[in-house]
This record gives structure tokens, C-alpha cells and sequence, in this order.
């Protein structure tokens, strides 16, 4: 034995391979065990797939990099369920590709914001200028969602992928009911009513489990 | 967690402690040709690198950290199903802030939903409470200084669409409130300049010196009988009616702007203004809280 750490020092390619099982203990006791767990892989009994206007307006919410100042993740810390409602459980997000949790806030966190007592109207009108109703935010404004119409030609696609890959339970009526409402009602949306349609939509699933 | 995955955490944990404590004392004693030399026998440019065992304070950090992870192990989650002596898990750590809080606060509460809401608000805790309550709930519509933004109330002015009193406030914020203004463009004309002459009419309710302008009061004239329409809504005297919302035109507040403009879209347009129920968020003592601290924002 004695001698043997001089072999593996002078030997850089071991030692790469040694380094990469050591670090690899910490993810297989922590993290493989999850793909097996129930509460990480089941979704909670309220959770319903995203509409169409909804999936849309999600995809506005990571293009325009809503995630990187706003969390979407209530931490089990009681300052935290005061101001944002309960904390967030694994089961939720089961049906999120990719998850949105984010790592910064610098904006309020997200994930009950469709439960708050806050009106569409506020929504729209805070998006478009958010320093005419909170003076004090450093939120930019994104008044060209207003004008743009939500580009449809990917989203009978968006929702095969999150069917089929991603094991969202869509039926196939479902998307037929939703690319029914793209070509009909929802043909003219605006990325605004997308992404109102998406913030609106956090934490119902939740809704039915308040206190 | 089942027993195998159970049984596989514990495994790579156990497996890890002792991988490092072997590997520790492994390489704890120098073989008897290290200790013969003082090099490692690498030299580069006449620098020689020395070889030395390991300091002792260093060794014992070591051990300490090893033991450290025996302890955390028995009394924390960490070997699979075990949840650790002490039985800590971050969901019981926050229903035990929760709890221990709610103590803290409930009888407060209690204190303070026995008292009117006209004599709370000169409370201080009002002001530290209520405060909170208010930035947490009301200021992104209404302003962290209460004195709201275009399309959304100023609570500082003493000027009430639905009333001032402790119990219509209360109601406001417990039940929310629907202000609605139907288009009134065919009602009053319907042609730009009758609509024109209606906002000059509703602007000079408060600032009666526009009418010294002659083609502003002959606009004033004509609107003056349309005005009706209006009055079944905001009163033949225009000071407005609490029980609808109808806002008193004649005292100079402007929710919707003060501009021509900005009138004459309210009369095209119409306005839908709601303020949503808070009985789903606020437990009725907070709500007591909250409506005591709106009410003493515009007492003197």
C-alpha cells in the first residue's frame, strides 16, 4: 500500500478517473435514489397539463428570461409561505421540461403568483410598464408583447414532444381540442395574453389544498 | 423509500466513511526508504521537493471531520430510511417556526379584533403590523406609499369611491370591489366633438376657470343637458355615488387621469376597475389589522 499514492500522482490519467469516482458517490446516494422515489416521480392529484395558451406563453416567460430574476420554487421557510403561499413540492413539477425553478431573486418569487389576489388587468398593465403601478421596481418593461401575435406553427409539435418524450398525459383528443382553440379562439393571442394566460395558471394546482 | 434504496444510501455512505478513514491511515506511516530520504526525489532547476509526514494538527482536523459525520449521521437524516435521533426534517423545522410564531401573534390578534377599527389605527403596532400586512398585500396596486398609480386608488386623500367608513373599508378589502363604467359615447352624442364637449364639461366640474375661455364654455353649454345620462351614475350634483362607486367628479381626484384625453376615453371607452376579494389570504383578524391601518392613512 505505502507507496502507492506515487502512482496515482504520476499518472494524471488515473488520477482523472480516480477524482471522478470519488465525486460520483455524492450524486449516486443523493440523486439517483430520486428517479425511484414516488414524490419526486408522481405528480400531485391537482396537477392538469398546460392549455396551449399556456405552454405558449411559457415559452415567452423563458425567451424572455423571466426564470433569471424570478424564482419559481417556495422554500419550507416561514418568511417565505407568509409572503408566497406554501412551499413547493417535488410533485408539481413532475410535468416541467425544463423545470423553471431558477437560483435568483431578484424579483418576487412566482410559483403561487396565479393564486394571488392580483387582477389580469394588472398583469398586462405592470408587464407593459411596471414603474407606472411600482414605482420602485427595476423589473424592465416588455411592452412589445402587447403587439406580437404568438408565432402557433410549433406547438401541434411542443405538445407531441411533451406527450410522447416527456409523458405528460395529453390524449390525443386533447390536442386536438387545444390546436382546435390555436385555430379558432386563440389564432390572434398576443404574447401578452399567453404570458398572462401562464402566470395566472402558477399554483392552481395548489388552490384546492389551502388552508 | 423502499428497503433497496434504503439499504443503497446506507451502503455508499457507510462505504465512503470508511473509504476515507482507510485511505487516511493508509498513508498515515512513511515507507522506511521515505523516511531515509528527506526528498521526494524530484528536483527541478537544483530545487529539491521534501517529503514530510502529514502535520498533526492537520491529521486530527481530519479525524475530527470523520467524527463530525458519525454525529450528524446519528442524530440527522442521512442513512437512508433513519431519519436521525432527533427526528429533524425541514418540513417539521417550518411547522415548528410556524407554530412557534402563531403563538407569538395570535394573541395579539386576538387583542387587537376586540378593538373598533377607528380607535386601531392610532395604535403604533398598527403602523408596524398593519404596515407589513400592506406592503405584503396592497402595495403593488396601491403603492407602497398608499397613494396608488393610474387606474388604482390613492388611500391617503380621504377621497372614497366607496366609502370611508371602518366597515365599508373593511368590506372593500374582504370582498373586493367591480367599479364599472359603461361606454357612454352614443349616450352623450356620439360624435367626437359631442364627446369633446362632455369631458370639457366633467374637467370644469373642478376647475370652473376653463369656461373663462368662450369656446370652452360654449362646449359646456351643450354638454350641460346631456349631463343627465351621467347623473343617473355620479348624481345631479356629479359629487359621485359610494354605493356604486361612482367617483365625485367635482373634487379635482382623477383615478383615470386628468387630461382631456384621458376623460374623453373614460366617456368613449368606458372603465372595468376590480379589486380583488382577500378572504382567501388574510385570516379575518389580519383583516381587522390591515383595515385599521387604510383607515388611519388619511385620518389627520
Amino acid at each position: 500500500m505505502a507507496n502507492h499514492h506515487a502512482v496515482i500522482e504520476k499518472n494524471i490519467g488515473l488520477m482523472i478517473v480516480l477524482i471522478l469516482v470519488a465525486v460520483s458517490f455524492g450524486g449516486l446516494a443523493e440523486i439517483v435514489p430520486l428517479f425511484w422515489q414516488k414524490a419526486t416521480t408522481e405528480p400531485i392529484s391537482t396537477l392538469r397539463p398546460y392549455s396551449a395558451l399556456e405552454m405558449a406563453g411559457r415559452d415567452v416567460y423563458i425567451r424572455e428570461g423571466c426564470h433569471v430574476c424570478h424564482t419559481q420554487m417556495v422554500r419550507p421557510l416561514r418568511a417565505e409561505t407568509e409572503r408566497f403561499g406554501d412551499y413547493t413540492v417535488a410533485g408539481e413539477d413532475v410535468w416541467e421540461h425544463p423545470f423553471l425553478w431558477g437560483s435568483k431573486r431578484t424579483g418576487p418569487d412566482l410559483d403561487r403568483v396565479g393564486l394571488r389576489p392580483i387582477t389580469e388587468q394588472w398583469h398586462r398593465e405592470h408587464l407593459r410598464d411596471p414603474r407606472a403601478l411600482v414605482p420602485e421596481s427595476n423589473m424592465p418593461a416588455y411592452p412589445w408583447l402587447q403587439h406580437a401575435t404568438v408565432d402557433w406553427s410549433t406547438m401541434a409539435r411542443t405538445l407531441k414532444v411533451f406527450q410522447q418524450q416527456f409523458g405528460v398525459p395529453y390524449s390525443d383528443q386533447d390536442i386536438e381540442a387545444q390546436m382546435a382553440k390555436v385555430g379558432g379562439e386563440w389564432a390572434d393571442a398576443t404574447e401578452e395574453d399567453a404570458l398572462v394566460a401562464y402566470l395566472l395558471s402558477l399554483g392552481q394546482a395548489r388552490r384546492e389544498q389551502r388552508p | 423509500m423502499s428497503d433497496f434504496w434504503s439499504f443503497y444510501i446506507i451502503a455508499i455512505v457507510v462505504l465512503n466513511l470508511v473509504g476515507c478513514a482507510f485511505l487516511l491511515f493508509a498513508n498515515l506511516r512513511m515507507t522506511p526508504e521515505e523516511t531515509r530520504s528527506e526528498t521526494t526525489g524530484h528536483s527541478f532547476d537544483g530545487i529539491q521537493e521534501r517529503n514530510q509526514p502529514l502535520p498533526r494538527w492537520w491529521l486530527y482536523l481530519f479525524v475530527l471531520t470523520l467524527l463530525f459525520s458519525v454525529v450528524y449521521l446519528v442524530l440527522y437524516p442521512g442513512l437512508g430510511r433513519f431519519g436521525g435521533l432527533l427526528n429533524w426534517s425541514s418540513v417539521s423545522q417550518w411547522q415548528e417556526e410556524v407554530a412557534w410564531v402563531n403563538k407569538q401573534t395570535e394573541p395579539l390578534f386576538e387583542q387587537f379584533a376586540k378593538v373598533p377599527i377607528e380607535e386601531l389605527h392610532a395604535y403604533p403596532e398598527t403602523r408596524d403590523v398593519g404596515g407589513r400586512l400592506f406592503a405584503n398585500n396592497c402595495a403593488l396596486c396601491h403603492g407602497s406609499d398608499a397613494r396608488g398609480a393610474k387606474g388604482y386608488p390613492n388611500l391617503t386623500d380621504d377621497d372614497w369611491l366607496y366609502g370611508g367608513s371602518a366597515e365599508a373599508i373593511l368590506t372593500s378589502i374582504r370582498d373586493g370591489r367591480h367599479g364599472q363604467m359603461p361606454p357612454m359615447a352614443a349616450a352623450v352624442g356620439g360624435t367626437d366633438q359631442a364627446v369633446r364637449d362632455m369631458a370639457l364639461y366633467v374637467q370644469s366640474l373642478s376647475r370652473p376657470a376653463i369656461k373663462d375661455k368662450p369656446e370652452v364654455a360654449a362646449s359646456v353649454e351643450r354638454a350641460a343637458p346631456r349631463f343627465a345620462v351621467c347623473a343617473a351614475c355620479h348624481g345631479q350634483d356629479a359629487r359621485g355615488n359610494q354605493a356604486l362607486g361612482a367617483p365625485n367628479l367635482t373634487d379635482g381626484v382623477w383615478l383615470h387621469g386628468a387630461r382631456l384625453e384621458d376623460i374623453e376615453t373614460t366617456i368613449r371607452e368606458g372603465r372595468s376597475s376590480r379589486m380583488p376579494p382577500h378572504e382567501s389570504v388574510l385570516s379575518e383578524e389580519r383583516l381587522h389589522v390591515l383595515a385599521a391601518y387604510v383607515y388611519g392613512l388619511s385620518q389627520p
